[in-house]
């Protein structure tokens, strides 16, 4: 017996397949949804609240923050050491020994 | 042209604009385009009753596109949420050349297939990372695309062309969901697209053609 009596028309199959497609049950947001947007909204909007919105640009935000780093340091390699030789000992000075 | 940078592009420049007909099967179609006219106007003004007609009208589709494209309920949401707060945040750049319909699809398929392609690096990473031995952990958890229908007996068919629909290239994708799932007419989804008619038979061709090969391979495995 051939076997097309026994497999359906591809095009009807395809089509049956088609529409078992449309016919899943229609999915939907949780409830409160606009809820959860207005809550979005809202964190969103303090986020930038608190920080001004060209920081948010990355380049902007590491150059900012490479100028920190370099004037948060004591600036010793930006100034010369007003006393150079103030704490190098001489071999004209010699030893003290411990007081006892 | 990738399809996610045309979908940039295009959120700037609405060019073609979406014809209403009253013959459509779209849910929704009872809005006129004046009706979504006033609603925009009302939310330029910053309106949030507004606002809320708008979330009110449209999540649901917006939710149905996004899960479509997703597959995964969270991500859905999440998804979902992104785009009410882009339109929300850019409504008052909206200049009426594509119909609110239109641009909030766009926006949801967008940001859609950016937070798949997201999700897909993601998981490349952490491939590599366990490959190379950088962590322990457990890998992160690959997305159920099982459809609880396809869990049944007898769905094994529909599961099959939901897992191809996901591997179909991102245009062709988008028209086979927007026609076929949410019921978007060829001149919707060229809208949609910012492409012309032809373009989206052509697409919905070739989708169809490579998914209608992939199951009869198969069924008759």
């Amino acid at each position: 017996m051939p076997d097309s009596v026994f497999r359906p028309d591809p095009d009807e199959e395809w089509e049956a397949l088609i529409r078992q497609l449309q016919a899943q049950p229609k999915a939907g947001p949780q409830p409160f949804f606009y809820g959860r947007v207005r809550a979005r909204l809202s964190a969103q909007a303090a986020a930038k609240q608190a920080l001004p919105g060209w920081l948010l640009r990355p380049a902007y935000a590491m150059l900012l923050g490479s100028v920190v780093l370099t004037l948060s340091g004591d600036g010793r390699a930006l100034r010369p050491d007003p006393e150079p030789t103030r704490h190098v000992r001489t071999s004209a000075q010699p030893p003290r020994p411990l007081p006892r | 042209m990738n399809i996610l940078s045309e979908f940039r592009l295009f959120s700037v420049d609405y060019t073609l604009p979406l014809v209403f007909a009253d013959d459509s099967p779209t849910c929704g179609r009872e809005l006129t385009p004046t009706a979504d006219a006033d609603l925009v106007a009302q939310l330029q003004q910053g309106s949030e009753a507004a606002f809320r007609t708008l979330v009110a009208r449209y999540q649901d589709r917006i939710y149905r596109t996004v899960f479509s494209l997703l597959r995964t309920p969270e991500e859905a949401e999440d998804v979902a949420q992104e785009v009410f707060v882009e339109v929300y945040q850019t409504i008052a750049r909206f200049r009426g050349e594509a119909s609110l319909t239109t641009w909030l699809y766009r926006l949801a398929t967008s940001r859609a297939l950016r937070a798949r392609q997201k999700a897909r690096a993601q998981k490349r990473f952490a491939y590599f990372t366990s490959l190379l031995g950088f962590d322990n952990d457990v890998l992160h958890e690959p997305p159920d695309h099982a459809h609880p229908l396809a869990l049944l007996e007898g769905q094994q068919q529909l599961q099959l062309l939901l897992d191809h629909i996901a591997r179909l290239p991102d245009q062709q994708q988008v028209a086979f969901t927007l026609h076929h799932e949410q019921g978007l007419r060829y001149e919707e989804i060229a809208a949609v697209l910012n492409t012309s008619v032809s373009a989206v038979e052509s697409l919905l061709f070739r989708a169809r053609q490579t998914l209608r090969k992939h199951v009869q391979r198969h069924r008759h495995a």
